[in-house]
């Protein structure tokens, strides 16, 4: 049989894609003679590119290498490539939507799981992969990536990061993945380096220090790239640290700014911090933002002041814990901030991944950040000034009255943290966490994985010692049991719920909407579930039997649509088989 | 699980970590040299470790079930002899490697007898006057040897052979000596290549990564990556000699020694 020859453009994972649009006629359809058939196929081989004809049903296709360099570019056009999933949350608006629409409504009760890859660290895996041109990049827990066959799950290399011993973290030996620029990739490590690797080989680049971990700092989430920059967060708000948000030169490695999240006393929003208590007042970064290329701002929630239950010490609205900031992607200079909950005393990290969205509201296009914090309240503000614009409950809360015109609580009384402990909603974990909400632009709705649920709060005295928690009490749910988590669609315009699709009994899953109108997500107890966007309704779930605390992602190679999540430490990943797909019908659905 | 956590020997944070370990460690590593590094020192060395090691790391300190090899010169918590020093005199913490400072008087020499019966097992972990000059071998490898055209260190260089940037970790001077004048000596499998032809003629050749029953995944010449299931493949072969050619011919005995010098540079920082 012939084939054509491969060119430079068959490596171009756009045009990939395009051809993965063309039309392919199905086996066994074409009733005709013998010799026509011969001049069909050869004309068939002529055009027909590779990607069209899966392996595993039968004819070959011709093989094109894997992964491309990832410009910025191609960063900043993201959604034009669906094959691929470049950055942690998709794209820079932080939607976690795929633009894919094989899988949908009418087949997504077909999906099948098509490879498992078992991570070797067994603690719960959080991350999120990329995939770029056919290679998925997976970081395993604490601080490792593996490279694998995106089709086929099989590895082609795996870098282990050294670590020290006795690291100081809050929250699991954690990763949650990569970022891409060039051939390389970056990633965060629990020993609070950030760490430049190839990204053929694993070799390490660079490897620089973002923090020291003897005191606490340390860092889990995926980096962002922004322009020639690599940005990233720091974790440590349980331990005192002072938080900052730092971008590094992603060919050397070198620190290109840095900015404080608590201001130093030269500043006058310092004066948010009774005596000395800005220098331990936590305010990390520990999960990524988002980046909006024309108004060139960075975009990242702020974690909790510290210490986290015991306000006492550090009285004022400590400022910028518990915000949104808004950072000029070249300098880090602040353009503005809004902080959620001022003087948090329940440990409410706005460490929320700040959803961007061009929609209409209020009668007119604006640019808007749409926030789910874990106060328990949606929010949406202008994103190119910081404008509160609606503010509403979207979980279960007892703790504030209202929001005021500004977006300010009004704090219901009796709701602080005491000795014998208070009850108030949301629970510590909050009405939603660090797990991704998602937004379809097809929709128009965000999803939020909620959290109804309430705890007793108690304060405590607490001492800084570096190195050591310094929490100043706690939270305890009474009865987890009762409580339930849902997928909620809501409304940004009016803040409105859509429609809500219920968990038992809990849910610390992301949420990721496709252009098949669908909305995937999982549960702690180790359900993988497909929803109608529309309407919630459960088209398909399977069990994975452990807990599903990662995101979820899509890509495609060779016009197959794939579905990705890890459970437990395993990643799996599902598509139609392979009989079923039209890859005709692989399309940008947005 | 937290992977090398049962790593007896831990890395040296350079600076910081001396500083962490204030007075004890300044009192139990008077000096950063080894004082006690006699044939006889090596064998009282190796008398207290079979009494006192063995049981974990093994009779010939070559890993036995509680405790790593530690007869192959690169030790996962120490790249100094001073380092080795700390971590058998403190342990290491969260793990069954307990101190064996006991404050006891004439432990100081016990440990750095340990310490030279270690070194002695594999000549990497000391300090060696090697015969090369590393500058001229630096020049040879980035010039004549043209060794970056496959070699990375530090991010700068090619994919095609091991990265060799902590190369002096992991290879003596006379295992690097035997890897260029003899390549195909000892390849590791990671390193054979592989050469596949697809069932529409493409042909690929390169480093095999990853090999399994059903696939194989390659990086070629080119360094571009590929996956193949196998039976998409009309032929493949494996190659288990080594991609780089022996400098037997091509550099005289006094530069090999001189690459090496450089090559014994690079370890961790």
């Amino acid at each position: 049989m012939i084939w054509e020859q491969r060119t430079d453009a068959d490596d171009d994972p756009v045009v990939r894609h395009q051809r993965a649009l063309l039309p392919l006629k199905k086996k066994g359809k074409m009733m005709i003679t013998r010799y026509a058939l011969a001049i069909v196929l050869l004309f068939a081989a002529l055009t027909l590119d590779a990607q069209q004809s899966g392996s595993s049903s039968g004819t070959p296709t011709t093989p094109t290498p894997a992964f491309r360099p990832v410009t910025s570019e191609r960063l900043l056009n993201a959604d034009q490539e669906p094959q691929n999933w470049l950055m942690y949350s998709g794209n820079y608006k932080a939607q976690r939507f795929s633009g894919l629409d094989q899988v949908d409504k009418g087949n997504a009760h077909q999906l099948q799981m098509q490879w498992a890859y078992q991570l070797e660290a067994l603690d719960r895996s959080e991350s999120t992969p990329l995939v770029i041109d056919g290679v998925m990049y997976v970081t395993e827990a604490p601080s490792n990536v593996i490279a694998l066959d995106a089709k086929t799950g099989r590895p082609y290399w795996k870098y282990e990061h050294d670590l020290p011993e006795n690291l100081n973290f809050c929250c699991g030996r954690n990763n949650r993945g990569v970022a891409v620029l060039g051939d390389r990739l970056y990633m965060s490590t629990l020993d609070a380096h950030l760490v430049s690797l190839d990204a053929k080989t694993g070799n390490v680049i660079w490897d620089a220090d973002v923090g020291d971990e003897g005191t606490g700092h340390s860092k889990t989430a995926a980096p962002l790239i922004v322009g020639d920059k690599v940005v990233t967060g720091i974790a440590g708000g349980e331990y005192g640290i002072r938080g900052y948000l730092d971008a590094y030169d992603a060919q050397t490695g070198e620190r290109a700014w840095r900015f404080y999240t608590i201001p130093g006393p030269d500043h006058p929003d310092n004066r948010s911090w009774s005596g000395d208590s800005w220098r331990t007042g936590g305010s990390p970064t520990w999960i990524t933002g988002s980046y909006d290329p024309d108004l060139n701002l960075v975009y990242w929630g702020t974690g909790n002041p510290g210490p986290d239950w015991n306000g006492d010490v550090r009285l004022g609205d400590n400022l910028y814990s518990d915000s949104v900031l808004a950072l000029d992607g070249d300098t880090g200079e602040m353009q503005w901030y809004f902080q959620f909950t001022p003087h948090d005393i329940h440990d409410w990290d706005a460490t929320q991944i700040p959803i961007l969205a061009d929609a209409e509201f209020g009668g007119r296009e604006r640019k808007l950040m749409l926030f789910p914090n874990r106060n328990a309240f949606f929010y949406v503000l202008d994103r190119e000034d910081g404008e509160f614009l609606l503010g509403t409950p979207y979980a279960k809360q007892t703790w504030a009255e209202r929001l005021d015109e500004n977006g300010r609580p009004v704090r219901a009384p009796n709701t602080a943290p005491t000795i014998e402990g208070t009850l108030v909603a949301p629970a510590v974990i909050g009405g939603s966490n660090w797990w991704s909400p998602s937004y379809s632009p097809r929709t128009g709705l965000i999803y939020v994985m909620a959290y109804d649920a309430e705890a007793e709060y108690f304060i405590r005295e607490d001492e800084y010692v570096p190195g050591e928690h310094f929490v100043g009490g706690g939270g305890q749910q009474l009865e987890p049991e009762t409580y339930v988590s849902a997928v909620r669609a809501i409304e940004p315009q009016t803040g409105e719920r859509k429609w809500e699709y219920q968990v038992q009994t809990q849910s610390t899953s992301g949420l990721l909407s496709t252009a098949g109108d669908l909305v995937f997500g999982g549960t702690v107890n180790g359900f993988f579930f497909a929803l109608d966007a529309h309407t919630g309704e459960e088209l398909w779930h399977v069990s994975l039997g452990a807990k599903i605390h990662a995101g979820p992602m899509s890509y495609a190679v060779d016009g197959q649509q794939y579905i990705t999540i890890a459970a437990g430490n395993v990643v799996f990943t599902f598509s139609l088989e392979d009989d079923s797909v039209d890859r005709q019908a692989l399309g940008v659905g947005r | 699980m937290f992977k090398r956590t049962k790593c007896f020997i831990v890395v040296v944070l350079p600076m910081t970590m001396a500083l962490l370990i204030t007075g004890l460690a300044t009192n139990l590593v008077a000096q950063d040299k080894n004082p006690w590094t006699s044939e006889i020192d090596v064998a009282r060395g190796q008398d207290m470790f079979e009494r006192h090691c063995a049981q974990c790391h093994g009779m010939e300190a070559a890993g036995g079930e509680f405790g790593p090899d530690l007869s192959t010169g690169q030790f996962r918590h120490a790249s100094t002899n001073a380092g080795l020093y700390r971590v058998i005199a403190e342990g290491v913490p969260n793990t069954e490697m307990i101190g064996w400072h006991r404050g006891r008087i004439g432990w100081t020499r016990s440990i750095w007898q340990l310490v030279s019966y270690l070194n002695s097992l594999n000549p990497r972990a000391g300090n060696l006057v090697l015969p090369g000059d590393s500058s001229i071998g630096k020049n040879l490898y980035q010039g004549k040897g043209d060794c970056t055209s496959c070699h990375m260190i530090k991010g700068q260089g090619g994919r095609l052979g091991p990265d060799l940037s902590i190369i002096a970790d992991q290879r003596s001077p006379d295992e690097m000596k035997s890897d260029l004048l003899d390549p195909d000596e000892h390849v590791s499998p990671r390193w054979w290549s592989m050469r596949v032809t697809h069932l529409d003629g493409t042909k690929v050749e390169g480093i095999r990564l990853n090999e399994d029953t059903y696939s194989v995944r390659i990086l070629d010449l080119d360094e571009q990556l590929w996956s193949f299931l196998k039976r998409d493949l009309r032929e493949s072969q494996r190659i288990e000699t080594s991609s780089m050619p022996s400098y037997r011919e091509t550099l005289t005995d006094k530069e090999v020694d001189d690459v090496i010098a450089y090559l014994y540079t690079l370890r961790r920082e």
